[in-house]
């Protein structure tokens, strides 16, 4: 009786809570088709800047039919899978890279960030079109300023975080550097070179990324060139195993607690060890001593 | 497949979304409770004398490497600024990633030093309760965990003050922002679920003993302890 009042009540305030925590879910990052390509597509596309890792979506409506457009920015990876032709011709031309499944993604947003594609590829100008940052040469100064940037010795504009706390690549010192993001060694070719790497550090594609750099953007000429200018520069150099480096690492806090465990053995010298045995002992011997 | 990932989608925003704070509800009610219902179980029950030789190899390495360990939480929690600043110059890092790395070594030699104390000794084994064991697994559990990271997903103290830091502010402020936690390795995700399960379960076990330290041992004079019936000395 009493478990099914319980269950009644359960079934009653799911749906209030279920509608509590869904507007919650999409996260406020998808109101509006402008914010959501921002978040979710400029990493990856232009709109009528050229191809970056995915293809330059100026006109793309004209040069497939919308209902497959729409259901491709839903589930990429099912169409792909499905064998369908366009989708395996599209993953060819960005050397393999799939298009990743953006959370939350439904139909209705596809067809609004289609219709938003359609609005901009009408204008001369997208706003979309790539980010504006020099296209001079790089320069010695360049790779140097990048490397400093890399480690946090140069510390970000805007206070976001040292590459060094997340990533590793070649030839930065014993203990290399951080484990939770990818080794980008190789991400200049990677993320195709200046345009297509830059572009993804003006607007991080990743969920971790993205949550870090929103509020502490990059610097487009004073940050975001010297670090491409540096990852094309270790591009050339062969990668480096992080084996080492962890093996070093693991070496170190071994040998420190040792250390440790030593120093507290010396602090506590004087502590009870074998005493309080004799003691009891003893004492046991008195009490049996009185009882006889 | 879209099933599933939305399956997923539900079960980061339960566990950083909901979880912290359903978490914090019982940790707050139950603590208060038990403490008005039962205040002289306030306590860790020492059972120093029962066995006193491998105790010191379990307390101490425990109670010094945890206490730094959280502490650094904590510190990087409240000003993950400075944090970040420290850290900016590689061989600082280095230096704090690789004394982390030990305080965490230091509790796991704890730990399961204890562990061997409350299973062979038989005098110890019998004043352990349920209570206790699941503690030790959650502990385990959370020390094993936290020193993987240190080792494979470096370097915590940077990206706790860069990623962490902020998703806690986020809850302490009322709006959860999982944003920050979801894309981490599993590895993270699951030491801060534990973390969460931890300070639920916190008021049920012996872990209370940390709400009643008795500061005045610090610095109050030794006490010679004298065995009733044992007569003369040597």
């Amino acid at each position: 009786m009493r478990i099914q009042r319980v269950a009644t009540v359960v079934r009653r305030a799911a749906p209030a809570l279920l509608a509590m925590a869904l507007p919650t879910l999409s996260h406020a990052r998808a109101e509006d088709p402008i914010s959501d390509f921002e978040a979710n597509c400029m990493s990856c596309h232009t709109i009528g800047g050229g191809r970056l890792t995915g293809p330059d979506l100026k006109d793309v409506s004209q040069r497939k039919d919308r209902a497959w457009l729409a259901r491709f920015i839903v589930e990429p990876a099912t169409v792909i899978d499905s064998g369908d032709a366009y989708a395996l011709k599209l993953r060819n031309e960005a050397r393999g890279v799939v298009m990743p499944a953006i959370a939350g993604m439904t139909l209705d947003r596809a067809k609004a960030l289609l219709e938003l594609i359609e609005a901009e590829s009408a204008l001369e100008k997208s706003k979309f079109a790539g980010i504006q940052m020099s296209d001079r040469p790089f320069t010695e100064d360049d790779v140097r300023l990048g490397r400093e940037i890399f480690l946090g010795t140069q510390p970000l504009k805007n206070g976001g975080a040292a590459c060094v706390s997340c990533h590793s690549v070649s030839g930065i010192g014993v203990l290399a550097g951080g484990g939770l993001g990818p080794e980008l060694s190789d991400v200049y070719g990677r993320l195709n070179g200046r345009k297509g790497l830059g572009t993804w550090l003006a607007a991080p594609a990743t969920t971790t990324m993205q949550s870090i750099f929103a509020p502490h953007p990059l610097d487009g000429d004073k940050e975001i060139l010297p670090l491409l200018a540096y990852f094309s520069d270790i591009a050339q150099d062969p990668p480096e195993s992080s084996q080492a480096a962890t093996l070093i690492f693991i070496l170190l806090g071994l040998s420190g607690t040792a250390a440790a465990l030593m120093i507290f053995d010396l602090m506590w010298k004087g502590r009870f060890t074998g005493v309080r045995k004799a003691l009891v002992a003893a004492s046991s011997d008195g009490v049996e001593a009185k009882q006889q | 497949m879209e099933l599933s990932s939305g399956f997923l989608n539900y079960l980061d925003v339960f566990l950083f979304g909901a979880l912290p704070y359903l978490s914090l509800t019982i940790f707050l009610i139950v603590t208060i409770q038990r403490y008005r219902q039962d205040t002289f179980t306030y306590s860790t029950l020492s059972s120093q004398f029962l066995e006193n030789r491998q105790h010191f190899w379990a307390m101490v390495p425990f109670h010094y490497g945890l206490l730094t360990v959280l502490a650094g939480h904590i510190v990087a929690f409240a000003i993950p600024r400075a944090i970040l600043a420290w850290n900016g110059v590689p061989i600082r890092l280095y230096v704090l990633e690789v004394s982390a790395l030990i305080c965490g070594l230091l509790t796991a030699v704890g730990l399961v030093m204890a562990l061997i104390r409350r299973s062979k000794d038989t005098r110890v084994r019998g004043v352990t309760t349920a209570s206790d064991w699941v503690l030790f697994a959650m502990l385990l559990f959370q020390v094993s965990t936290g020193v993987l990271i240190a080792v494979f997903v470096g370097w915590g103290s940077s990206w706790f003050a860069a990623a962490v830091s902020p998703y806690l502010w986020s809850l302490v402020k009322f709006q959860p922002d999982w944003a920050f936690i979801v894309g981490l390795p599993l590895l993270a995700k699951l030491h801060i679920v534990s973390a969460f399960l931890m300070i639920a379960f916190f008021p049920f076990t012996r872990l209370v003993h940390v709400l009643v330290i008795p500061n005045q041992y610090l610095w109050r004079r030794a006490q010679m302890v004298r065995w009733y019936g044992f007569r003369g000395s040597r």
